[in-house]
């Protein structure tokens, strides 16, 4: 892990939503938090797919827990950031306060 | 809605790898469904379903693909962009698809789950019906003394049974209730190749007479009435008050024609004088398995080489009858047939209505496409590189519009399943037919093949630098035009076809509901008990009719009340022979024959029948009074033709029979009796009094909803004799809708049939007319800027678009009369050649064609004649 990997935008929405639920997030929960935080919609198969490259990119990893019966007994995907992730987090929050800095004044944004 | 869409389902699970991910991810999408829907899911499940390929390898990766899937993915691409600049033609060919293919599978889907789908047992194509035939040549059932010299006889059956619906009523249980039963001999099984999954077969010695009652239970009463008990072996069910030993459940899959609950022995009734009589016909018919190699003809010349000997041995019973062995599974479907066929033939027009329509778009874009083929034809393109394009260009649509179709077909046949009238049989096995969607795809897609290539051997096949020319001169797509208005007639005429079958069914309904029935058919509930076994001796039988007429008239909402054995539309199961006393005594072969009817005090008043002369039953008819008995116009008629019958005398049986003489009181007008198409029969009213039966109809006229007053009913015959299950409970109105079900469906798909017909044949009307006025609008400005008036324009281009129609519609006239026999077996009433309908399809067809060529006429007609000039 020389280099921390690059982030897209949705990719990056993506690990703070796993980060945020704490251990453990199901696909239902990622779309959730994505709806009630970020306000986006999200098409299931974009989710999945973006959540597989990320695998892809060792951002994430996941396990698998026996479902319940509202699911009809099929598993489910429990996601966790990996040490990566959160190396690649922090690398992109560094770039975007760098980007960000001293442009509070044009932007007429409240510092936070 | 507690599970998700089951289409989408079915293609999200092709969509996703069958591992742990795609589970979770099927999983996930279960449990968000429960919350937010089937829309929801829909949408969710496209999402994945359009990405199918990164879920199902790669993930992400993509392999680099090879020179030719290159070439092919870009030819798709340049495909879908072709499509996307034409959205009306693609909307055009996809819908096209989408309703033909739909309609077509959804159709044949239900026609094919319902009547078609083969005998679920053991080589059916070897089990043979049998039964004997009347000297009239109408069907009789088998009289149990010669099925006894069938199984001696018979050398061409390795194994015979017989057997015979039988209702039961089950007590001994905590609510007495009607079962439906089957009266088997012992052999059924072996015939049929079946074996118990539980216990064993019946004994084989089960028929002879007085062998304790064995009884086999079907897998479903097992499991629902019978807890499933694996130690039900050797319990006892009471069935019509006789105790028959459970020995045996049989496996889950196996059917006998329709669901049974119970398949019980002969011996408790083996020797009872109603089967040991050679004359009495009681119900049965024979079920046999050719031997290995041996014909049905062979069987059937056995079985009537049988007959005819048993003619000579038993001339008395047997003189004239003979018998008829036929395929089991012919049979079953015999009286179904006539609808099948016609159905079948509809929807094959519409697929092919469906193909010309399509043929017809891509022969348009084709010649449209002329030019753009030749320009790339004169870069270099070469035939194979054209035609491949065109090929993937085809199939794609073919694809898409498969696709559509499919789903359309799911749809439509969960609404047609929902319509379907109640009683209709086997709807519950109605399935998505995987081989019609098949077919209909495949046809879709050949059709799209051979004209989507049609354009692309034209262009090729030219020079480049020729064609560019020609395309310009808008000469090149003449042939085309030619093409596509021969289709058109073609497609005009498929839809006349169509549309005179659904105007003669729709007549056909017209004409049943609208058939005089005899009787007042509202307000009327009816319903059936059955008094079996030795308790219910004849004197016990006459008071439980009294007491129960007078119980079920004090009923708060029953004005009127009666009892009888048969009802009008549902028939009669008592048909005998009959003499006139003051006839000289026929020849034994032509003996009248009539359905004899026992009936309650009252039973013409509550029917609100005619009564034409003569009196009808009273409470002076009692079992000591004379007998006496009403009889029908027919019968009066055909037996005493203008005299008076009233004061004559006829017997039940044959002149020779110990039968009492009755005196005929009264005559009534005719009731539909058998369904509503059949004839009438000659029938005889006796009463019920006279002749107590076990199995009993009430007949019962409210003030309101007739159904309303079943539970009152019910618990008066509850509290006559609480082990008297009510059966067969249904209102006239019922019982008429479903003796013409069949009628009706056939109607039904004939009309949506012909609806989407129409729609295609205007659409592609339109679509021709259209395209001639862009290719002509140079042309028409011309002859505007020289004078030509707008009303002038118009009717040259409605005049030239109506001219196919009406080529169309003399041609389909023909076809539709050429086709009437077939059809012919569906109408009631109605000629196939009904002239009335044909007029009103023609104009009703020719109505719809002028309005699609008058839009595009419209259209031409407001050419601006400098515009269409300046366009050189």
């Amino acid at each position: 892990m020389a280099e921390p990997a690059y982030l897209g935008e949705f990719e990056h929405l993506l690990l703070l939503a796993v980060l945020r639920l704490g251990d453990g997030a199901s696909g239902p929960d990622i779309a959730r938090e994505l709806e009630q935080r970020a306000g986006r919609t999200v098409s299931r198969g974009h989710l999945y797919t973006s959540l597989d490259r990320l695998e892809d990119k060792g951002l994430l990893r996941w396990k698998a827990v026996a479902g319940a019966a509202a699911r009809e007994g099929l598993p489910r995907r429990l996601y966790t950031v990996t040490p990566g992730g959160l190396a690649a987090l922090r690398s992109a929050r560094d770039v975007l306060r760098r980007m960000w800095r001293g442009l509070d004044g044009v932007l007429k944004e409240p510092a936070s | 809605m507690t599970t998700p869409p089951r289409f989408a389902r079915w293609l999200l699970d092709r969509a996703l790898p069958d591992d742990v991910r795609g589970d979770t991810i099927r999983g996930d999408l279960l449990e968000e469904f429960r919350v937010r829907g089937a829309w929801w899911y829909w949408r969710h499940a496209l999402s994945i379903v359009v990405r199918s390929r990164r879920f199902r390898r790669g993930r992400g990766r993509e392999e680099k693909p090879s020179m030719v899937i290159e070439s092919i993915w870009n030819d798709l691409k340049y495909a879908v962009r072709a499509y996307a600049k034409a959205p009306s033609f693609t909307l055009a060919v996809v819908a096209t698809l989408a309703l033909g293919i739909g309609a077509s599978t959804a159709i044949f889907s239900m026609v094919n789950g319902i009547l078609l789908q083969p005998l679920p047992l053991h080589d059916p194509g070897r089990l043979l019906y049998i039964n004997e035939i009347s000297p009239t040549g109408g069907r009789m059932t088998v009289s149990w003394p010669t099925f006894l010299d069938w199984v001696q006889r018979a050398r061409t059956v390795e194994s015979i049974a017989d057997s015979r619906e039988e209702p039961f009523t089950l007590t001994g249980v905590e609510r007495a209730r009607r079962i439906r039963g089957r009266r088997v001999t012992a052999g059924f099984l072996t015939v049929l190749d079946v074996h118990p999954a539980l216990g064993r077969d019946l004994a084989r010695d089960a028929d002879r007479p007085n062998a304790p009652g064995e009884a086999l239970v079907s897998d479903a009463f097992w499991r629902t009435a019978l807890d499933a008990d694996p130690h039900i072996v050797g319990r006892t069910l009471v069935l019509d008050n006789v105790a028959y030993s459970i020995v045996g459940v049989l496996p889950p899959e196996f059917v006998y024609i329709r669901p049974y609950d119970v398949f019980a022995s002969m011996g408790p009734i083996s020797g009872t004088a109603q089967l040991t009589e050679r004359g009495n016909h009681s119900g049965f018919y024979a079920v046999g398995r050719l031997r290995p190699g041996v014909t049905v003809d062979a069987a059937d010349g056995e079985f009537k080489a049988i007959a005819a000997s048993l003619e000579r041995e038993y001339p008395n019973t047997n003189a004239g009858v003979t018998a008829r062995a036929e395929r089991l599974a012919d049979r079953v479907v015999a009286d179904i047939r006539v609808t099948l066929l016609a159905l079948f033939g509809a929807v094959g027009f519409l697929l092919l209505i469906a193909c010309v329509n399509v043929a017809n778009l891509l022969i348009a874009r084709g010649a449209a496409r002329q030019h753009e083929l030749a320009v790339r034809a004169a870069l270099g393109g070469g035939r194979l590189r054209l035609t491949l394009q065109m090929l993937v260009e085809s199939t794609l649509i073919s694809v898409v519009g498969g696709a559509l179709g499919a789903a359309v077909a799911f749809w439509l046949l969960r609404a047609l399943i929902a319509v379907a009238p109640d009683g209709t049989p086997r709807v519950e096995s109605v399935r998505l037919d995987a081989d019609a969607l098949l077919f209909a795809l495949a046809s879709a897609a050949v059709c799209g093949l051979l004209f989507g290539l049609f354009p692309a051997f034209q262009a090729s096949g030219v020079h480049g630098q020729h064609a560019l020319v020609r395309a310009r001169a808008a000469g090149a797509s003449a042939g085309s035009h030619r093409l596509r208005r021969a289709l058109m007639v073609v497609e005009t005429a498929l839809a006349i076809v169509l549309l005179t079958g659904a105007g003669l069914t729709m007549r056909t309904l017209q004409e049943l509901t609208r058939l005089d029935t005899g009787f007042r058919v509202d307000h009327l509930l009816t319903m059936r008990v059955m008094l079996a076994g030795e308790q219910w001796s004849e004197p016990r039988r006459r008071s439980f009719s009294n007491d129960l007429g007078e119980r079920v008239r004090a009923v708060p909402g029953v004005t009127k009340a009666a009892l009888a054995y048969s009802l009008p539309i549902d028939g009669s199961q008592w048909n005998s022979v009959f003499v006139a006393a003051d006839k000289p005594a026929p020849v034994r072969a032509e003996t009248p024959s009539a359905a004899f009817s026992p009936v309650g005090v009252g039973y013409f008043d509550t029917l609100a029948m005619r009564v034409v002369r003569g009196r009808v039953f009273d409470a002076r008819d009692s079992e000591t009074a004379p007998l006496v008995v009403v009889i029908n116009e027919s019968l009066a008629r055909r037996v005493w033709p203008g005299e008076d019958p009233v004061g004559k005398r006829l017997k039940q049986g044959w002149s020779d029979s110990r039968t009492p003489w009755r005196e005929v009181v009264g005559v009534v007008g005719d009731v539909k009796f058998e369904g509503l198409t059949a004839e009438t029969p000659m029938q005889v009213y006796v009463p019920l009094p006279q002749q107590p039966m076990r199995s009993v109809a009430i007949i019962v006229r409210t003030t309101a909803e007739p159904a309303a007053v079943t539970h009152a009913i019910e618990d008066v015959v509850r509290g006559i004799d609480k082990d008297l299950p009510l059966y067969s409970i249904r209102t006239m109105d019922e019982m008429l809708d479903a003796s013409i079900a069949r009628q009706r469906m056939s109607m039904v798909v004939f009309v949506v049939f012909a609806g989407v017909a129409l729609v295609l044949a205007s659409i592609g009307l339109y679509g021709v007319v259209a395209h001639g006025v862009t290719e002509r609008t140079h042309e028409i400005g011309v002859r505007m800027a020289l004078g030509a008036e707008r009303r002038h324009v118009l009717a040259l281009v409605v005049r030239q678009g109506l001219s196919m129609a009406v080529l169309g519609t003399v041609v389909g006239c023909a076809a539709a009369l050429a086709l009437s026999r077939s059809i012919e077996g569906l109408l009631f009433h109605v000629a196939p050649t009904d002239p009335a309908t044909f007029a009103a399809v023609i104009v009703m067809l020719l109505g719809v064609a002028t309005i699609a060529c008058y839009v595009p006429a419209w259209r031409a007609a407001r050419v601006d004649p400098t515009q269409a000039l300046r366009a050189e």
